[in-house]
C-alpha cells in the first residue's frame, strides 16, 4: 500500500506501512501465587520475542498494562532483559489496562514515533483499592462500587426484558468454560455442565460461582510492528495479523436505567466497525468482557453479532461456539480462561491472533479472517480492536 | 454530628438527617445555581448534570426515596465484614439520580420494581451510629 493511499484511507492505523501483531507470548493465567510478577511477565514476553522473531535490541518502547502491583514495575522486570534504553511507560486502566497499553503501542507505531513496541500486561491480585472508594464522596451502600452486584441487577433486568431463563444465562459459563479446557493458558481447564454451573455456590442474585470470573494473576504479552519494520527486519508476513481499529470512549449519563453501560459498548463497537469498514456480523472471532455471565448475552446485542434480544437464543443455538457463526470467547473468556486485570485485555489480542493465525490447535476457528477484541473496566472505560489476517 | 432526636450519629454525614417522626432520613442535596439539577451527594465537586462547580449550589433536604429500580439477594459477603445475607436496590432518588441501597426487608418477595421505597434509620447502638435502609412504603406505613 502506499503512502498516498494510506492517507486517503482515513483510517490512522494505515500509516507507516499499518500496525501489525508480530509476536505473541502468555504466562499461564492461574490463582494467586508466590511468583514474582517479574517472572510472569518476563515468560510472556521472552514467548512474544521469540514468537515474532524479534531481538529484545529491536524494542524501542514498552508499554505495561498493570493495577495491582504498583509504581513503575516495567523497567523492574524489563532491565532483566537487558537494559536497552527504551522507553518504558505503565498504563492503569482497571480491567481495561493492557487494552489501554496496547492501543498506546499502536498510536505510537501508527505515528512513526517507533517501528517496534511491546504492549504487556502483568498482574498479582492485589487488595483491591480503588480510586472510586477515595473520592471524599460517601455512598448509601458500601457495595455500591462493587461490580457483581451492578451486574447481577444488570442481569435480573436482562431476564425480564427478554424472557430469558436463568438456564440460558447459565449457558454462557458452559461455553467458556468448555473453551477454556482447551486452552492451556487458562486458569480453568474443566469443562463444566449446566447442572454444574447452576449447583455451584450463588453468589449475587441469580449469578452463581461459575459463572464469575476467578481472582488470579498472569502475563501476557505482544510486539507490535509496522508495516515498514515487517520489511525491513525481515518479519514472516504471513504470521503478522493487522490492526484495523483502535478506538476508546467512557461511558455517558443513562437514557434508560441501567443502559449506561451497554451502550457504551455498543457506540465503542460501531465506532471500531466504522474504522475497520466492515459490518459486526462479518467477525469471526469476538472476544469481550464477560466477567459475569450476563455480559456476554448483552454485549453480543449490543456489539452487533447477533439482532437486539437475541443475544441467548444465539448463543442456545450454537453460533457463538468455536464453529458457529462468530466464535465468542475462544479462549474461555474471563470467566474460563481468567481475569487477572492487567493482562487480560492483551489476552483476548493474543487469542485472536492465534486464531486469524490459524494456530489455535485444539480449539481453531475455521477459516477466521476478522476479529474484535472489547473491553470495559470499571468506571466505566471502553476500548475495542479489530484485527484482520495477513492477505 | 450528633441528631438531636437521638445520641447517635449519622454513619453517613453528609448524606442524610434523621426526620422529624424520628424513624425517616432526609437526604441532602445539593441545587445547581446554572441549571437547577440536584446532585448527590451534596458534597460533590460538580453537578452531575451540567459540570458546574456547585459553588452557587443550594443545600436541599427532601425526604429520603425513591423508585425501586432493581434489586439483588447478595449470598455472600462480597466486603469483609459486610452482612449477609442481604438485598441490594437500585433506588431512583431524584430525576436523573440512581443511587444502591440497602433493603431493609428479610427476602425478595416484599420487593417488586417499580414500587416506591423510603429511607428510614438503622440504629446500631454498639457501634453508635445510625444508618440508612430502605422499605417499601406500602410496609412503612404500617409501622
Amino acid at each position: 500500500m502506499s503512502t498516498t493511499q494510506q492517507t486517503t484511507s482515513g483510517n490512522w492505523l494505515d500509516a507507516n506501512g499499518g500496525v501489525f501483531i508480530a509476536g505473541i507470548g502468555l504466562h499461564p493465567y492461574q490463582f494467586p501465587t508466590e511468583t514474582p510478577y517479574t517472572e510472569l511477565g518476563l515468560t510472556a514476553v521472552r514467548a512474544a520475542l521469540l514468537d515474532s522473531g524479534l531481538a529484545w535490541d529491536r524494542v524501542q518502547s514498552a508499554y505495561v498494562g498493570t493495577t495491582s502491583i504498583g509504581m513503575a514495575a516495567g523497567r523492574v522486570m524489563l532491565r532483566h532483559l537487558g537494559s536497552t534504553g527504551l522507553a518504558v511507560t505503565q498504563v492503569e486502566n482497571a480491567s481495561a489496562s493492557g487494552s489501554f497499553a496496547f492501543r498506546q503501542a499502536c498510536m505510537e507505531v501508527a505515528t512513526g514515533m517507533s517501528d517496534v513496541v511491546l504492549a504487556v500486561g502483568v498482574d498479582k491480585h492485589g487488595d483491591g483499592r480503588r480510586a472510586a472508594n477515595k473520592d471524599g464522596l460517601e455512598r448509601l451502600s458500601e457495595t455500591a462500587a462493587i461490580p457483581a452486584a451492578k451486574f447481577a441487577m444488570m442481569a435480573r433486568t436482562y431476564l425480564r426484558e427478554r424472557g430469558a431463563s436463568v438456564e440460558e444465562m447459565a449457558n454462557v459459563a458452559v461455553k467458556n468454560h468448555g473453551n477454556a479446557a482447551r486452552n492451556p493458558f487458562a486458569q480453568f481447564r474443566k469443562p463444566r455442565t449446566l447442572e454444574q454451573v447452576l449447583a455451584s455456590p450463588r453468589v449475587v442474585g441469580d449469578l452463581t460461582v461459575q459463572q464469575c470470573c476467578p481472582r488470579g494473576e498472569g502475563a501476557a504479552a505482544v510486539m507490535v510492528v509496522s508495516g515498514n519494520a515487517i520489511r525491513k527486519l525481515g518479519l514472516d508476513a504471513r504470521r503478522c495479523v493487522r490492526v484495523k481499529a483502535s478506538v476508546a470512549g467512557s461511558e455517558r449519563p443513562e437514557a434508560q436505567y441501567g443502559d449506561s453501560a451497554v451502550e457504551l459498548v455498543r457506540t465503542s463497537a460501531q465506532a471500531a466497525f466504522d474504522q475497520a469498514g466492515i459490518a459486526p456480523k462479518e467477525l469471526d472471532l469476538l472476544e469481550l468482557h464477560d466477567a459475569f455471565s450476563v455480559e456476554e448475552l448483552l454485549y453480543s446485542e449490543a456489539i452487533g453479532v447477533c439482532d437486539s434480544g437475541e443475544g441467548a437464543r444465539y448463543l442456545a443455538r450454537g453460533d457463538s461456539q468455536i464453529g458457529g457463526r462468530c466464535a465468542i470467547n475462544a479462549s474461555g473468556g474471563l470467566i474460563g480462561m481468567g481475569h487477572p486485570l492487567g493482562p487480560t485485555g492483551i489476552g483476548q489480542l493474543a487469542e485472536i491472533t492465534r486464531q486469524l493465525r490459524g494456530e489455535a490447535e485444539g480449539r481453531q476457528h475455521p477459516n477466521a479472517r476478522w476479529g474484535m477484541a472489547h473491553m470495559i473496566g470499571l468506571g466505566s472505560v471502553s476500548v475495542a480492536h479489530v484485527l484482520s489476517a495477513s492477505a | 454530628m450528633t441528631d438531636s432526636k437521638t445520641s447517635l450519629k449519622p454513619l453517613q454525614p453528609t448524606l442524610y438527617e434523621l426526620a422529624a417522626d424520628g424513624h425517616s432520613l432526609n437526604f441532602f442535596f445539593a441545587q445547581c445555581g446554572a441549571c437547577g439539577g440536584l446532585s448527590f451527594p451534596a458534597n460533590a465537586p460538580g453537578c452531575m448534570h451540567c459540570g458546574s462547580p456547585l459553588s452557587e449550589a443550594q443545600r436541599v433536604t427532601r425526604p429520603g426515596g425513591g423508585e425501586l429500580l432493581e434489586f439483588v439477594t447478595l449470598h455472600v459477603p462480597l466486603l469483609p465484614g459486610m452482612a449477609a445475607p442481604s438485598i441490594a436496590g437500585d433506588i431512583r432518588i431524584a430525576p436523573g439520580i440512581v443511587e444502591e441501597g440497602v433493603m431493609a426487608v428479610g427476602d425478595e418477595t416484599a420487593l417488586r420494581h417499580g414500587m416506591t421505597v423510603r429511607a428510614i434509620v438503622e440504629m446500631k447502638p454498639e457501634e453508635g451510629v445510625y444508618a440508612c435502609r430502605f422499605l417499601p412504603v406500602n410496609e412503612g406505613a404500617a409501622q
